[in-house]
């Protein structure tokens, strides 16, 4: 099956993007396709520039990692302008896009799992 | 439909989404969402026949006791059972 | 067709929800997605004729209302709500329908996605 995640609220501040890494791993471990679009502050979690301390998770690294193996994930490009993040502070594998592949992704996926703003 | 309830007990949302799930629904805790099962209201959901499960980790993590839960705790693999047999969602 | 309900909660001014939620829903139409939007708790004052967040500098809600004509999308507004903001001078450019907080129930479980926000 396709499951596609959106998370709306920024790293670390809020759970989200732990939540979407537990949801991803498990969709993944069980064989579906997953995909992730990160909206509005969640952007800032595909920034490679991002650098937690060293006790703490890298959330970008992590999502580079699952993108290696297989994860799509797409970022709202209007929101990486807002928040000054370009193209090439992206970590790889995140493309910049916008609502035309969040569309495509929605009309697409057998699951969505919003999480809620 | 899958509900997601990711929110505590005092959000006004999080009520309005329990009360607007209907039987055969599934209502997923996660996040300080775990703290409504916990909480009384959530067997009024239970009594309208909708199943309720509460992410096991993020319960405990929160300090909750294993005793005090009056819904079923459970991991992201079932979580992700959940989905694959009902595939709308609510989030 | 996918049918897709987007329920903003969260005020006008002060965030970026209501202007992300029908921006979103103004992207699903490049797919076969009927998007509807759904005004809860404080997003309700949207529809109010003196809601400016304008006012405070912030982006305004204009240019929702110019592509809500332009696609024809259903918004819906709870009776109940509008009584609890005490809205009396409504909006016709948002084509709000007014249902019920009993009534919500029976929307979104005719959708495919709900996606609060």
């Amino acid at each position: 099956m396709k499951f596609t995640i959106q998370v709306m609220v920024p790293p670390y501040t809020y759970e989200d993007m732990d939540t979407a890494i537990k949801i991803i791993e498990a969709a993944m471990k069980r064989g579906h396709e997953v995909r992730l679009f990160l909206f509005s502050d969640a952007v800032l979690a595909a920034n490679s520039q991002v650098k937690p301390i060293r006790i703490d998770r890298s959330i970008p690294k992590k999502l580079e990692e699952l993108a290696e193996q297989g994860l799509r994930i797409e970022v709202c490009g209007i929101c990486l302008d807002y928040r000054g993040v370009t193209q090439e502070m992206l970590i790889k594998g995140a493309n910049a896009s916008g609502l035309p592949e969040l569309a495509e992704l929605t009309m697409t996926s057998d699951i969505f799992v919003n999480l809620m703003a | 439909m899958v509900i997601l309830v990711k929110y505590g007990t005092d959000h006004a949302v999080e009520s309005r989404k329990i009360a607007w799930a209907k039987e055969s629904d599934t209502i997923v805790l996660l996040q300080d969402g775990v703290f409504w099962a916990k909480d009384d209201r959530i067997k009024e959901a239970e009594a309208k026949k909708i199943k309720v499960f509460a992410i096991k980790d993020e319960y405990l993590s929160r300090g909750c006791l294993e005793k005090d839960a009056k819904v079923p705790l459970i991991s992201y693999d079932k979580f992700i059972e959940i989905l694959e047999k009902d595939t709308k969602t609510v989030g | 067709m996918k049918k897709i309900l987007f329920v903003v909660y969260q005020p006008p001014c002060g965030t970026i929800w209501v202007n992300e939620a029908f921006r979103t829903a103004f992207g699903m139409y490049g797919e076969d997605i009927e998007p509807e939007l759904l005004f809860l708790n404080e997003a309700t004052i949207s529809i109010s004729q003196e809601t400016g967040p304008a006012k405070l500098g912030m982006l305004s809600l204009k240019m929702v209302q110019k592509y809500i004509k332009k696609y024809e999308t259903k918004v819906y507004a709870i009776k109940e709500d509008i009584e609890k903001f005490c809205i009396n001078d409504i909006d016709a450019r948002f084509g709000a329908e007014f249902i019920t907080n009993d009534q919500v129930a029976e929307l979104i479980h005719s959708k495919d996605f709900v996606i609060f926000m």
